[in-house]
């Protein structure tokens, strides 16, 4: 059959008010959960998903798939306006998107991230549905050196996010890297740094970290400066982005979301890698970008946002054509298609075409959603920064913690929290960034296992890093991302002097 | 808001079991004056069912299935926690500390008789009196179909030849599919190199780029590669030929005496009475015995094997002395090593993609 006649057929299934009211739905939960710290689109997915065992495979697949959506999109919410990354996708929305909302611009910023979500997410969706075997055979080619090549080149951004200092730049990216050596080792399962406390051995909790980081931070920041005197009315004029926002991040927006759909393809690297890769090369490549990124730049949140969002219909390429997850989401629903003894996999395409086509259809439609709902919530989201702040932040704290402990029902994490609290706040008033450190907290773990087990597969040759083109390929990549910084500083100190 | 209810959960019944446990306190004092001494009515409360493993994964689904079929035979709500951490300690420990009056139950995988070897948590199944074992998805052994070899004897006398230089993926070192593998290549005496992986998928992944020689995960695991994509499964490790696969042949028709995977039963804390583990036995019993459940497990993929309380301690007892000597001749044990924090026999992605 013709894909516009599959289209179609997916259309029918999608378009019942059953099933549109499960999309609805999902992007509801989604966007509720993904807003709040702590509770990421993973847990929310893999608490919701034994409800989908009694309904139809496509239905179920639109409640999912709208959770999914509206939990990466709504992650965006707290990290614009209280500084915390409502799931680990946002953290790199921090950046631009709160000094946005110090100016009182939080519902711009909720409107451009969410138009960005859109874009991002559709984009994904049509190369999903356009060259999902295609982009699943390069995918699959990911073997361990590949990886370690990438958590390299994703290592090499802390060139470009670490502000004023590189130097400082460097201590937090370090840092994040030692904290995410505490546990067991990846390869011999050695504990390290546990010092024989037995819940220590399965490491520092990431997300619990970036709720200390971020959130706690500013709100002992917020305690120290007097909480009153920092209140910013928020303006509400602008939630529907105006055409000269629109056009100056349109060309941001498209190239992220490509590329944040070939990072999510990749199975085992999801939002959280994919926001800050386009974070990074939108900064690198915009004109401009270099001076204004950090300070409130709408390009950044619109960098940010397509990409995570793009990394969805990206993570369901391999899911789908493989069976091979390509991010924890996706993994889950694996699980939920099995209930209804489907199987994802190479065969899915034929045996399933109601059911693949359904996915596309419905998952376009979550992210039409997403848009209608984000843009008429935009000003009540932001109106909620407007809460006094003796209110606000206690609130803020309370969630924090709860969420620090929901995470695994485990009170250490909320002494992580607390300790990273801490740790935010000394590092923010000796100025240090904290984007580095997050850097080192994702990729510190993907680099050392990939690159220990490539060298345990070669027998310890180095070769195995340089004999696929594949592997330099990313190696060259991380080369020039760390050299552009450099040649930019030599030509803007050039054109000063000039 | 589902986070919060849990929690609201959690803490609610922190404070009923406090009252219940002075309101038991008053009833045997009261049992005593009167010298009465009747039973207690169980159960008086809700049951928790403790899920090692974090949500989304196997033993949570399962777990969960149990759990809702469990409500109506026992009349009370069951409901689930996932305590996780430390390749399952956490929930195996937060299980055994609990109070042993059948009002907390847990999920005992395969690495209750595992991790106590590798010297992650000193906790085996002594911990525990059990209570019923509901699955069993033994390992098998797939390798690419443009391998020099395509039958378990060829795959042996391969490796004979070219000693070190079969390369078997795991869901991670320590974890069931690596010891599987291990006790297979010890039994056929062959040199094999163990790479472990962040779970099943990405295990099953490096055999289908090429990365590696053969993997180890379970049938369920490996089974879209093998059905529509270019894997070609040797052997699977269990008792029996997998449904799904009954062309293949399992290592005891071929005169390999290995028979490994993992498993999933249920244990309460070791003192509990027994008659209220009688009386949990028989409620799971009839779940497992019901289609919804044997339906569920089938879909899934997940192997059904049964054993009650008696035959499934002595099952974990002599599990318990298997891993001590297979993860002795790995060199893993106490002193220098572990295990790694990956559930057996689901697909999971890596930890630090949680999106």
């Amino acid at each position: 059959m013709s894909v516009v006649g599959n289209l179609l057929q997916g259309a029918a299934i999608v378009y019942q008010p059953f099933a549109l009211a499960l999309i609805v739905a999902g992007v509801l939960i989604g966007m509720t959960m993904g807003s709040l710290p702590g509770m990421t689109a993973t847990m929310t997915v893999a608490v919701l998903v034994s409800f989908t065992f009694g309904m139809e495979a496509a239905e179920g697949m639109m409640l999912l798939l709208g959770i999914y959506g509206g939990a990466l999109y709504a992650g965006s919410i707290p990290a614009i306006l209280i500084r915390t990354p409502g799931t680990p996708s946002a953290a790199a929305t921090v950046f631009d998107g709160f000094p946005l909302a110090e100016r009182g611009l939080a519902g711009r910023a909720i409107a451009v991230a969410t138009v960005a979500s859109f874009v991002g997410g559709a984009v994904s969706v049509v190369l999903l549905a356009a060259l999902a075997p295609q982009i699943a055979s390069v995918a699959i080619e990911f073997g361990s050196a590949e990886y370690f090549a990438l958590a390299v080149f994703g290592l090499t951004i802390i060139a470009s996010v670490s502000g004023d200092s590189l130097l400082k730049g460097l201590v937090s990216g370090l840092l994040g890297m030692l904290l995410a050596t505490v546990g067991l080792d990846p390869v011999l399962a050695y504990p390290r740094f546990s010092f024989g406390f037995e819940p220590l051995t399965s490491g520092i909790q990431f997300i619990a970290v970036m709720i200390g980081l971020f959130g706690i931070a500013e709100g002992f920041l917020r305690y120290q400066r007097g909480i009153e005197t920092e209140q910013v009315s928020q303006e509400f004029t602008n939630v529907i982005p105006s055409r000269a926002d629109l056009s100056k991040i349109r060309n941001v927006v498209v190239g992220s979301s490509v590329a944040g759909a070939f990072i999510g393809a990749i199975p085992g690297a999801g939002g959280d890698i994919a926001s800050f890769v386009t974070y990074n090369e939108a900064k690198r490549w915009v004109e401009g970008a270099a001076a204004t990124f950090g300070d409130g730049d709408i390009r950044g949140v619109a960098a940010a946002e397509s990409g995570n969002n793009a990394s969805t219909g990206g993570a369901l390429i391999p899911t789908l054509t493989l069976g091979i997850p390509g991010d924890s989401v996706t993994a889950i629903l694996i699980g939920a298609l099995m209930v209804h003894g489907i199987r994802p996999g190479p065969g899915l395409f034929q045996d399933e075409p109601e059911l693949v086509y359904a996915i596309f259809v419905g998952f376009f439609t979550v992210y039409v959603v997403i848009l209608v709902f984000g843009l008429v919530g935009a000003r009540y989201w932001a109106r909620l920064i407007d809460f006094p702040g003796k209110y606000l932040w206690p609130a803020i704290f309370v969630l924090s913690i709860v969420g620090a402990f929901a995470l695994r029902g485990n009170v250490l994490d909320v002494w992580v929290a607390l300790g990273a609290g801490a740790l935010g706040y000394v590092m923010r008033v000796e100025d240090y960034p904290l984007a580095p450190m997050v850097l080192g907290l994702i990729l510190g773990p993907i680099a050392e296992v990939n690159l220990r087990r490539s060298l345990k597969l070669s027998g310890g040759s180095l070769e195995i890093f340089y004999s696929e083109p594949l592997t330099l390929g990313i190696f060259a990549l991380a080369a020039v991302s760390l050299v552009v910084p450099f040649v930019q500083a030599w030509r803007g100190s050039n054109t000063e002097s000039a | 808001m589902v986070g919060e209810d849990n929690d609201a959960i959690l803490e609610s019944t922190g404070r009923r079991r406090f009252l219940k446990a002075t309101g038991v306190g008053s009833a045997v004092g009261l049992a005593g004056l009167t010298g009465l001494g009747a039973a207690q009515e169980y159960p008086s409360d809700d049951i928790e069912l403790i899920v090692p493993w974090a949500a989304g994964g196997g033993t949570d689904r399962t777990a969960r299935q149990l759990a809702s079929l469990a409500e109506n035979e026992l009349d009370t709500s069951v409901f689930v926690t996932n305590q996780t951490g430390g390749s399952g300690s956490a929930g195996f420990r937060a299980a055994a500390n609990a109070e042993a009056d059948g009002h907390t139950v847990g999920v005992l995988t395969v690495e209750i008789a595992t991790i106590s070897h590798l010297g992650i948590a000193d906790i085996t199944p002594d911990d525990f009196d059990a209570v019923m074992q509901y699955n069993f998805d033994p390992a098998s052994l797939t390798v690419h179909e443009d391998a020099p070899y395509s039958t378990i004897e060829e795959f042996v006398s391969y490796a004979e030849d070219n000693p070190g230089e079969i390369r078997i993926s795991n869901s991670g070192i320590g974890a069931i599919w690596h010891l599987s593998a291990a006790q297979m290549a010890q039994q056929v005496g062959i040199d094999v190199e163990h790479i472990g992986y962040d779970g099943g998928a990405p295990a099953t992944q490096a055999v289908v780029n090429g990365e590696v020689e053969a993997t180890t995960a379970s049938a369920a695991e490996v089974a879209p590669q093998v059905q529509d994509g270019p894997l070609n499964m040797l052997a699977v490790f269990g008792e029996e030929r997998n449904d799904l696969f009954p062309d293949v042949p399992t290592l005891r028709e071929k005169d390999i005496d290995v028979t490994i995977g993992a498993w999933r039963g249920l244990g309460v804390p070791s003192g509990t009475p027994d008659e209220r583990v009688q009386t949990l036995n028989g409620a799971f019993q009839s779940v497992y015995e019901s289609d919804d459940f044997q339906s569920f497990m089938d879909e899934n993929g997940f192997g059904l094997v049964n054993r009650g309380p008696e035959e499934y301690g002595e099952f974990m007892a002599s599990e318990l002395d298997r891993f001590e000597e297979i993860v002795a001749n790995l060199g893993l044990g106490p002193g220098g090593d572990g295990g790694t924090e990956t559930e057996s026999g689901t697909t999971t992605a890596s930890e630090t993609t949680s999106s």
